[in-house]
């Protein structure tokens, strides 16, 4: 599989390693993903840096006003954290629902978004949370120079992340905590209940302002070759009272606009499409319900 | 009873949590090499040219072993179809067909030079469903004449009359997929010549000297030169039956006299082994308006897949249950096996008892749905008792206690009989608006011991210790059963100790090798209990006879050996299909089982959440009841995976379940939040203590009480398996579709 | 590369190939046969050991990364010639069948009652739910460890 197995020391330790290896190492950090892709012949790499040893990435944290979550942080840790649980509902929801217990000690939520599938099921809450993800490069100087991207603009195509694993590195994801006036929620659709992909995963943000919705957010995978927010269907809910009528409208044009495949595993396009439906709604309606909690 | 029916503690468990258990692929020998399998690249292809030439030269490579190094290439458990190595100039029939085996100083040396060896193949069209198989366009074993294995049938009664003046038709088709075991443990072995110059294998296997049969017939040795140690298995449910990587070690270990190990993956244990036959069955009932059964014409089609294996037991099996535990006056049954290029069907518990029950027990509800009856009612009043005549035309024998499950698990799940008739419970709705609530029943039998005639036997070896005064000081049982984990070593432990009227600890049971271990017979069949039980409580017997002639002539002899055999045919002789009518006595004797499951639909989703599932097994007399209730929860989550997440599937002879992330048994968060485990002892005269076996029993109601219960909620009987949230929810589609034109 | 680390209690130093994964280290490389490799891909838990108080599947953990740190495997369970409570329980619960999934499951458990000593039945079947057992239906498995709490609680070692 692979040649060497390095660990990195700093960020700056990271980004020399890759560049010394010109292109033939990439970064390790649980490996969960990595170890599997690289025994069937899907990750060229001759070389491997381990970044867990870098101080200081495994934490949850608040700065600047936004929820950050270091390079090395666990699904395990997300699932459980007292802050993620109340400020960002449906990524603590989404991340404890991954593989099982020994993968969620070990897999990393920022290893999850550079592995950029769309069934990802932390990427669609991070999408729904408008994330941020933090890049790392070396400038011509050889300095390390960080940059903020938009997760959309981190996802180019099934198993493509944008930026180069070989010669970056995702230092940390941010995003802005939900206020209480918000809620969220996660749903699942799968064919057992652990240990396994979903056939459809649905992330919704609603926030409310005097009864009516000032935003909504609304992201599905696996439905496209990245994660997919419904944007006309959250569209058309912001400005509305947060009746079911308005959510089962959203959930018809998140339908609508939904395309999933058929796959022999996930099951027929008929089927999936109208989870679609189901699902949003559901996740719509939830929610709304915690939003509406949370306001009394 | 002093150790009868009491929760002795497992003979092998101390060491399986200590971690100290070996299974074969934690076995070492000094100077060992590494064998690596060449695959079939393709499922249906003529071999036209083999190069091992490129796998030689890689360094650490010891010999590459072929088709030309097996003395006779042919074997197979009951018909010798199939061949250690596919040869150049034969066909290669299933993906996990053999080319070759690269041995190699180390297991990464062998698999990387196992990958550099050339075959040269012409791809040749799949056949592959028995259906399309019958035609016989593309044959599969053209030395056979036909891919039809076998057709089977059974006449009786005056059905065209019968169905003339029913009142009650109800028809039905049902298919159910292949199914992987799953077992935890893949399959490995390490082989060597021992001191006394014998091929050796260390294995896990459920019948170690029909595998010596096989593999001396391959070899060109006597039998008394081929020894099998069986350590510990880690699960076979049918699956080790056949033999699967034992010919390719012991070929190489044969050739180049050297100890040589073989451990499969998980892809190669799932390519590499036989599956439970796919089934398709085609029903057509009658009854009358008041619920009497009058007569069944039903149609079932297995898949025999590349290789015959036990496709004709399983077939028959299946065929003698197709109308399950119920009397039919009248019956036209057809059963039908076939060769395709699929992975061979072979044992998996159930062996066609698990297939048959989804088709009888959804039509017996479907019945009593259509003539306004109770599902328990309908079923009670038709059921099988001692001197009923079964489907096969031979009377039930004493013990038959089909009716004693139905009525403890209608109980517990909450029916309640007045005046003879019975009525279902009133369900609590669910929460969610969009969840329906169903309550589902259903029954299921199984054949203890061989089938069809066979003479099923085996051998106990009970050796006694006496010390100075006489008194048994302990005991040794040795013999072939194998410890798959269903507990036979305990429970045959605890026969001899209450025979011999000794403490449980004073009985020892010797490890399997049958250097020194005689033969029991297979692990399967729910066999072990029954027939390897009465051997070892008539060995018992005979040591305790030979003790008191001893004492009595005071020889002071202090050892005693006893060799008994034991045939289950000698308690209940079996015959096999009348040529003409295709009646026959087939089974030794019987296992019944009943379970009730609770569930809600999730209407919009097809999603199933199981509430509560309450099963009535019927064991005879509970050996250790902790392990039987280890046996019933297991069997009854094996056939939840079966009826609600299972299936392998292939496309043109090629997996597509490849691995355990791709085929899904049940995990922890899938089973019945509440389980109710009923033990019915309702001795079997013939057998121990008034034991029969269980192994398979639990797993059989579960698939049909699952789709009963998906009924009574949604009113939509699936006719396919397993029930996956898309099948349930297009089948809601269809029902609401229908019910609007 | 040569790694050292802790092992059940005890310094360890092994040499590895830089893509070895720790289970199969552990089991060829030091004959800690306990830990089982039931698919190679960490879909069935068999190969759980404890790395630094987590329960970790070995079958894809790069050897390279437990430099440094505490391994634990079922024979590592053991003190003063005893077997743990959980061992204990599992035996009296009849929680064990053929045995291969045993010690990962054990691992699992102790895993969990050392980070949640009083779990609700739920919190037990979350905390194995990426464990596999075809045997037994995990009914049994549930209640030794809910017998391993209990135990536990009551001072048992």
């Amino acid at each position: 599989m692979w040649n060497n197995y390095l660990f990195a020391e700093s960020v700056d330790d990271a980004l020399s390693q890759l560049a010394s290896f010109a292109g033939q190492a990439r970064l390790i950090a649980g490996g969960t993903d990595l170890v599997l892709q690289s025994q069937r012949g899907q990750c060229p790499s001759t070389t491997m840096i381990d970044v867990t040893h870098i101080p200081g990435l495994n934490q949850i944290q608040m700065q600047d006003g936004y929820v950050l979550i270091g390079a090395t942080v666990t699904h395990a840790q997300i699932a459980s954290s007292p802050q993620i649980q109340s400020q960002a509902t449906l990524l603590a929801q989404a991340c404890g629902q991954v593989g099982g217990p020994q993968i969620r000690n070990v897999a990393t939520l920022v290893g999850n978004v550079v592995n950029a599938l769309p069934a990802a099921d932390g990427a669609v809450a991070l999408f729904a949370l408008n994330a941020e993800t933090q890049v790392a490069s070396l400038d011509d100087h050889s300095q390390v120079h960080y940059t903020w991207m938009p997760i959309a603009e981190m996802y180019e195509n099934v198993g493509v992340c944008t930026i180069d694993p070989c010669v970056q590195m995702v230092t940390a994801i941010r995003f802005k905590p939900l206020p209480p006036s918000a809620g969220s929620d996660f749903q699942r659709l799968a064919r057992r209940r652990a240990l396994v992909l979903p056939i459809l995963n649905v992330g919704t943000v609603v926030e409310l302002r005097e009864g009516k919705i000032a935003d909504a957010r609304i992201a599905i995978g696996p439905v496209a070759p990245t994660p997919f927010r419904a944007t006309r269907a959250e569209q058309a809910l912001i400005g509305q009272p947060a009746t079911e009528e308005a959510l089962n409208r959203a959930a018809q044009l998140a339908m609508a606009d939904a395309r999933p495949r058929s796959s022999l595993l996930r099951g027929s396009q008929e089927y999936r499409t109208a989870m679609v439906e189901v699902l949003v709604r559901r996740a719509l309606n939830n929610a709304v319900r915690m939003a509406k909690k949370e306001a009394q | 009873m002093k150790v009868v029916g009491q929760n002795v503690q497992r003979f092998d468990i101390a060491t399986k949590v200590a971690g100290g258990r070996k299974y074969p692929q934690d076995f070492n020998r000094e100077g060992q090499l590494y064998a690596a399998v060449v695959w079939a690249a393709h499922p249906h292809a003529r071999v036209r040219d083999l190069d091992i030439g490129p796998a030689l030269a890689v360094p650490g490579v010891v010999d590459v072993i072929t088709a030309q190094d097996v003395p006779v290439n042919e074997y197979g458990i009951n018909y010798f179809d199939q061949q250690v190595f596919i040869p150049v100039g034969g066909t290669v029939k299933w993906t996990g067909d053999r080319l070759a085996v690269v041995v190699a100083e180390t297991e990464a040396v062998a698999r990387q030079a196992a990958g550099r060896v050339l075959v040269d193949y012409e791809v040749l069209p799949t056949v592959n469903d028995p259906h399309e198989a019958m035609k016989d366009r593309v044959l599969v074993h053209p030395e056979r004449g036909s891919n039809l294995i076998k057709h089977l049938f059974i006449r009786r009664g005056d059905i065209d009359a019968a169905f003339a003046r029913a009142e009650v038709i109800v028809e039905g088709h049902y298919e159910t997929p292949c199914i992987e075991h799953a077992y935890l443990q893949p399959e490995a072995c390490l082989g060597y010549i021992d001191e006394d110059g014998r091929l050796t294998l260390i294995v896990a296997t459920q019948w170690p000297q029909d595998d010596i049969r096989q593999l001396a017939h391959i070899l060109a040795l006597p039998e008394e030169q081929v020894r099998v140690l069986v350590p510990a298995v880690g699960g076979s449910f049918g699956g080790r039956e056949d033999m699967s990587l034992q010919p390719l070690v012991a070929t190489a270990v044969l050739k180049l006299r050297r100890p040589i190990k073989m451990v499969w993956t998980r892809e190669e244990s799932i390519r590499g082994h036989g599956k439970r036959h796919a089934f398709w069955l085609d029903y057509k009932t009658a009854c009358t308006r008041d619920g009497t059964l009058l007569a069944i014409e039903a149609r079932c089609v297995s898949d025999a897949g590349a290789y015959e294996s036990t496709s004709v037991p399983v077939l028959s099996n299946a065929v003698s249950f197709l109308g399950g535990p119920y009397v039919w006056p009248a019956c036209r049954i057809d059963g039908y096996t076939a060769y395709t290029n699929n992975a061979p069907g072979m044992a998996m518990r159930g062996f066609g008892g698990a297939q048959a029950p989804i088709g009888y027990e959804l039509q017996i509800d479907k019945m009593a749905r259509a003539i306004g009856m109770d599902p328990v009612e309908f079923r009670l009043k038709n059921m099988l008792v001692e001197g009923s005549i079964a489907l096969t035309g031979n009377p039930m024998p004493a013990g038959t206690a089909a009716k004693e499950c139905l009525e403890a698990v209608a109980r517990a799940a909450g029916w309640h009989e007045q005046a003879g008739h019975w009525h279902k419970p009133s369900l609590e709705p669910p929460a969610e608006p969009y969840k329906r609530r169903g309550l589902g029943i259903a029954c299921a039998y199984k054949n203890v011991g061989y089938s069809f005639g066979f003479d099923d036997k085996s051998t106990a070896r009970v050796e006694l210790w006496l010390d100075e005064s006489g008194e048994i000081d302990h005991a040794l049982v040795r013999m072939a059963a194998v410890e798959v984990g269903q507990g036979v070593f305990t429970a045959l432990a605890q026969i001899a100790a209450e025979a011999l009227n000794i403490p449980i600890e004073k009985v020892r049971f010797a490890f399997v090798d049958t250097a020194g271990s005689p033969d029991a017979g297979s692990c399967s069949a729910s066999r072990h209990t029954y027939v390897s039980g009465n051997a070892v409580y008539l060995a018992c017997q005979e040591a305790l006879a030979r003790r008191e002639a001893i004492l009595r002539a005071e020889t002071g002899e202090q050892e005693i050996v006893v060799e008994y055999t034991y045939h289950a045919r000698s308690r209940h002789p079996t015959t096999s299909w009348d040529p003409e009518t295709g009646e026959c006595d087939p089974h030794i004797s019987y296992s019944f089982g009943a379970q009730a499951v609770l569930l809600d639909v999730d209407m919009e989703t097809g999603e199933i959440e199981l509430l509560k599932l309450w099963v009535a097994n019927d064991i005879g007399q509970a050996i250790n009841p902790a392990m039987v209730y280890g046996q019933s929860a297991g069997g009854v989550v094996m056939g939840l995976g079966y009826a609600l997440t299972e299936e392998v599937i292939h496309r043109a002879g090629r997996l597509h379940t490849r691995r355990l992330s791709e085929y899904h048994v049940p995990t922890v968060l899938d089973i019945p939040a509440e389980f109710v485990d009923i033990q019915i002892e309702k001795a079997d005269p013939t057998g121990p203590y008034g034991a029969t076996g269980l192994g398979e029993t639990p797993l059989l109601p579960v698939t049909p009480a699952v789709l009963n219960a998906i009924a009574d909620a949604t009113g939509v009987y699936l006719g396919q398996t397993p029930a996956t949230p898309e099948r349930v929810w297009m089948a809601i589609k269809k029902q609401r579709k229908e019910n609007k034109q | 590369m040569k790694i050292d680390f802790v092992l059940n209690g005890k310094p360890v130093s092994v040499e590895v190939a830089a893509d070895d994964m720790l289970g199969y280290v552990l089991r060829d490389k030091l004959e800690v046969t306990g830990v089982k490799i039931g698919c190679g891909e960490g879909e069935c838990g068999a190969c759980t050991v404890i790395i630094d108080g987590k329960a970790t599947v070995s079958c894809i953990y790069p050897a390279a990364k437990v430099a440094g740190r505490t391994v634990t495997t079922i024979e590592g369970l053991r003190s003063n010639g005893q077997i743990h409570v959980i061992q204990q329980a599992f035996i009296d619960s009849f929680a064990s069948q053929c045995g291969y999934c045993t010690p990962g499951l054990i691992l699992a458990a102790k895993a969990l009652l050392d980070e949640n000593p009083t779990p609700t039945r739920d919190e037990i079947m979350a905390g194995i739910s990426g464990n596999l057992c075809r045997c037994t239906g995990y009914y049994q498995i549930i209640d030794a460890i809910e017998l391993a709490a209990q135990r536990l609680k009551e001072g048992a070692r």
